[in-house]
């Protein structure tokens, strides 16, 4: 097993006004990948502008000062990339995968619109992209089946004001109130270069990466009164469960058990990676040898556990199950919270612990088998840590996580008291 | 500040080079593999002619059932001792199944390849399948169905896929069958597919560092106790044309979004017309610059998003276009989406537009054939398509190559708006009146 999850070289830079660069050099394919890390999510929104990250997101695709609307698919694809970005609770990064020889068109691209945005900002550009985002919570969120669940667990789990309380996906009645003169605030506001990681893996040697960020990046102003995210780090207990049941148009009762963690990115969270993999990944996890198929209570393909890797405050564990026919809720959640209960009083097996650790270890090295993957916890890790070279430590820490640290974690942080549970219930049923 | 107005060229071409591939006949089954120098990972994979176009009319499923009995116990070990010794090793048993194949591949540290190649075999050559777990399994992957088509889309899918090649032909119904038919299957269903099937040797696909890998030993194990020879595949498939375009409402009350699904049948895979159809179908629909996308979502913003494609397998092929749109305008989607089918059959494609189409699936095969997961579904191509080792390299040349007049030929040929099948999955008494004003075509209310 390798000392460090990270074999091959980082050579990092910062340009004078602020602008984080990492380059990671691999010639093994003819490709680069181009990865920007804002350090603005969704956690960044005051009341009544929920989903405005996210939106702004859409906005940077529709052009900027030397880029007309429509233009930058256009060159990417016309280039033989790829492209997409995301925002999620912590941050919102920009990606592009393209032939080797094409990297300066990715750089000039994402400099224009780190630089160039405000002005080829319009209200038809708003109004459009309010719509497709207001269809993409439709598609998502609304009209499937337990689609709403995260939106309905982040605020069992964090209280108003927290900033994970809200979904990325936003509010309706946000959305619809948007206005152009906040979005264009937004972008002066967060879309800084000294609020940015630029990252580049793959064929293209750092010299020629830092000399072309300077070229392209350069010149575009920083900012020094970036506002911060309220703080998240310290969720005050309750004392008591929180417990939602929601009747709706579901095909069988299912249970979401959650609770707050550690941040990602710190020893507690890695023992919660592990246990998380112990609980519920594979057919060899404690949810699926005791639900699916001990008992035979819940469906083999819809039980699992996983954390959710946010950095920002606690982050969430949840597992899930949804029953077999014939099953009640009542029993489901019963059996759920049972296995997760036993993880603080009956002890990880020596083979458990080493089942959860091929599994990701292989998850990892999956992850790191293609430029876009690598660059992507670079710019992660070099935002959230300050140093892109801590990713070498992430997969030896996951390793030596012993089973008392899990029993450990257990007792501490999944007891009944802290817990989030979320039950659906079918409507014929009820 | 000062950005930088002017759009830069690009550098020196480094050509993309796919990796040496390897053929051997070994033990009576072919291995085809490719070299991946210095690589972490390997992925080995068991491609075998068994996809859902061997199963039986009415046994739909079949396949994916015995997907999941396969890890119910083998005749060495029982599941949980199965599930712990391959887990143990980092790896789950990833299985798959198309209209030409079924596959089944594990993907592990290099090291550990040949401990999972043997276990991948002894699931699939010698699976307990005890009657009482067949029977189990069956009804879960029912249930596990039935979940799925709680969902907007398979209905609709369905929908189209019957309405297109027949509900009495195997192509003409859902490729993992639906919840009834596989409710409907029985233990002696599965383990008959399992002795016609699954004893043959097959082709063992190996993408990874070659000098890291014996692929004789690989091969012995994945292929012992293997006997069959290979069965006639059936030649290509005559679907015929609808004359007139038609509306198929599939209910969905309480929806709020429409469910759009839109086709007709088109050429198998080994069509000569399949790099320009390709193109054609790229510029109509398959990428985020396409006109469909442009059009129904960046200046309409009717929908998150929409594609449409040509898609083949050895027997047929179909193009179809996908989406979901707010109700209220699902007659206008329809209408306008129906519109850039019909112009780009009857105008063809213009030079920017086939440019952007071409150089971005040519350069795709550089960019997106990284991973030993992705290049061995690379080789997988080339064994169920029967093409030469040099396939990908000829693709990109032919792609780059493509003009103006061979794809607008293609589009002209190959779309057919007037037969086209609209099917709309959403609350049929909100959008049915609209749809009947579109004039598109009869609107029939689909029988479930």
């Amino acid at each position: 097993m390798p000392d460090s999850g990270y074999p091959w070289p980082i050579e990092t830079t910062r340009l004078d006004n602020g602008l984080r660069v990492v380059v990671s050099e691999d010639r093994t394919a003819p490709a680069v990948a181009v990865n920007l890390w804002y350090d603005v999510g969704s956690r960044h929104e005051p009341a009544g502008q929920t989903g405005f990250a996210h939106l702004f997101e859409h906005l940077m695709f529709e052009g900027s000062a030397n880029v007309a609307k429509t233009e930058h698919m256009k060159f990417i694809q016309g280039a033989g990339g790829s492209l997409n970005a995301t925002t999620n609770p912590d941050r919102t990064n920009y990606f592009e995968m393209v032939p080797a020889e094409h990297l300066e068109l990715a750089l000039w691209l994402e400099a224009d619109r780190m630089g160039g945005l405000v002005p080829a900002l319009t209200q038809e550009t708003l109004d459009n992209q309010r719509e497709v985002v207001k269809n993409e919570r439709r598609q998502r969120y609304e009209n499937v089946p337990y689609g709403d669940s995260w939106l309905r667990l982040l605020p069992l789990l964090y209280p108003p004001g927290h900033p994970y309380h809200h979904a990325t996906i936003g509010s309706m009645a946000d959305l619809n109130v948007a206005d152009l003169a906040t979005f264009q605030a937004f972008h002066t506001t967060y879309y800084a270069p000294n609020n940015a990681v630029l990252t580049v893996v793959g064929d293209a040697e750092p010299p020629e990466v830092f000399a072309l960020a300077d070229k392209y990046f350069g010149a575009i102003s920083a900012r020094d009164d970036i506002p911060s995210a309220p703080d998240g780090r310290t969720v005050p207990a309750t004392g008591r469960p929180a417990v939602e049941t929601v009747t709706a148009d579901v095909p069988a009762p299912r249970v979401y058990v959650a609770h707050r963690t550690h941040p990602y990115g710190t020893p507690g969270y890695d023992v919660t990676t592990v246990l998380a993999t112990v609980l519920g990944t594979g057919r060899g996890s404690r949810l699926y040898q005791r639900l699916a198929d001990g008992e035979r209570i819940a469906q083999p393909d819809l039980v699992g556990a996983y954390g959710v890797d946010l950095a920002h405050g606690p982050a969430p564990l949840i597992a899930t199950a949804t029953a077999r026919p014939g099953v009640t809720a009542e029993r489901l959640r019963t059996g759920l919270t049972d296995v997760v209960d036993e993880l603080a009083t009956v002890p990880v097996t020596a083979a458990e612990l080493d089942r959860a650790k091929a599994l990701l270890s292989t998850q990892w090295w999956r992850h790191m088998s293609t430029v876009d993957g690598r660059a992507d916890v670079l710019g992660r890790y070099a935002t959230q840590f300050g140093d892109p070279a801590k990713i070498g430590e992430r997969l030896p820490a996951w390793l030596a996580v012993t089973a008392e640290q899990i029993a450990e974690q257990a007792a501490e942080l999944l007891g009944a008291a802290d817990r989030a549970t979320l039950t659906y219930l079918p409507e014929e049923t009820s | 500040m000062t950005l930088i107005a002017a759009r830069p060229g690009p550098g020196a071409a480094r050509p993309y080079r796919f990796p040496q591939v390897v053929r051997r006949t070994v033990a009576g089954g072919q291995v085809v593999a490719a070299h991946l120098p210095g690589q972490n990972l390997a992925v080995a994979l068991l491609l075998l002619d068994a996809g859902a176009g061997r199963e039986p009319v009415g046994r739909d499923g079949v396949g994916g059932v015995l997907a999941k009995a396969l890890e119910e116990g083998t005749a060495q070990r029982d599941a949980t001792a199965y599930a712990l010794a391959i887990e143990a090793l980092g790896t789950e048993l990833v299985t798959g199944l198309d209209w030409d194949s079924f596959q089944v591949s594990v993907q592990v540290p290099v090291e550990r390849l040949s401990a999972a190649v043997e276990l991948l075999a002894e699931a699939v050559r010698t699976p307990r399948l005890d009657p009482a777990d067949v029977r189990r399994v069956r009804d879960d992957e029912a249930t596990a169905l039935r979940m799925d088509w709680a969902n907007p889309g398979p209905r609709a899918d369905a929908a189209l896929r019957a309405d297109l090649f027949g509900a009495d032909n195997r192509w003409g119904r859902p490729m993992y069958g639906d919840p009834e038919t596989v409710a409907g299957l029985d233990v002696d269903d599965v383990t008959v597919f399992h002795s016609e099937w699954f004893i043959r040797p097959g082709t063992l696909i190996v993408a990874g560092d070659l000098e890291r890998t014996d692929l004789d030993a690989l091969a012995a194990t994945a292929f012992a106790g293997a006997g069959g020879g290979p069965v006639e595949r059936g030649g290509p498939i005559e679907v015929p044309l609808h004359e007139r375009r038609r509306i198929i409402l599939v209910d969905r009350p309480g929806s709020v979004q429409s469910t759009l699904r839109l086709g007709h049948p088109s050429p198998h895979r080994a069509h000569p017309d399949h790099v320009p159809m390709t193109l054609a179908g790229t510029v109509l629909g398959g990428a985020f610059t396409s006109r469909l996308n442009h059009l129904i979502r960046e200046v309409r913003g009717y929908t998150y998003g929409i594609r449409g494609d040509f898609a083949s397998s050895r027997r047929f092929g179909r193009f179809a276009v996908s989406s979901g749109v707010q109700n209220a305008v699902t007659a206008p989607a329809l209408v306008e989406a129906v519109g850039e089918i019909t112009r780009t059959q009857v105008t063809g494609v213009t030079e920017d537009e086939l440019a952007v189409a071409r150089s971005w699936r040519a350069g795709q095969l550089s960019v997106e054939l990284q991973s030993p997961r992705s290049i061995a579904g690379a080789l997988t191509t080339l064994v169920v398509h029967d093409l030469p080792d040099d396939y990908h390299a000829r693709l990109r040349e032919s792609l780059l190559a493509a003009d103006v007049d061979q794809v607008a030929a293609a589009a002209a040929t190959h779309l057919h708006p007037e037969s086209l099948t609209l099917v709309v999955e959403g609350d049929a008494a909100v959008v049915r009146d609209e749809l009947v004003a579109t004039g598109l075509g009869e609107v029939v209310d689909h029988q479930h």
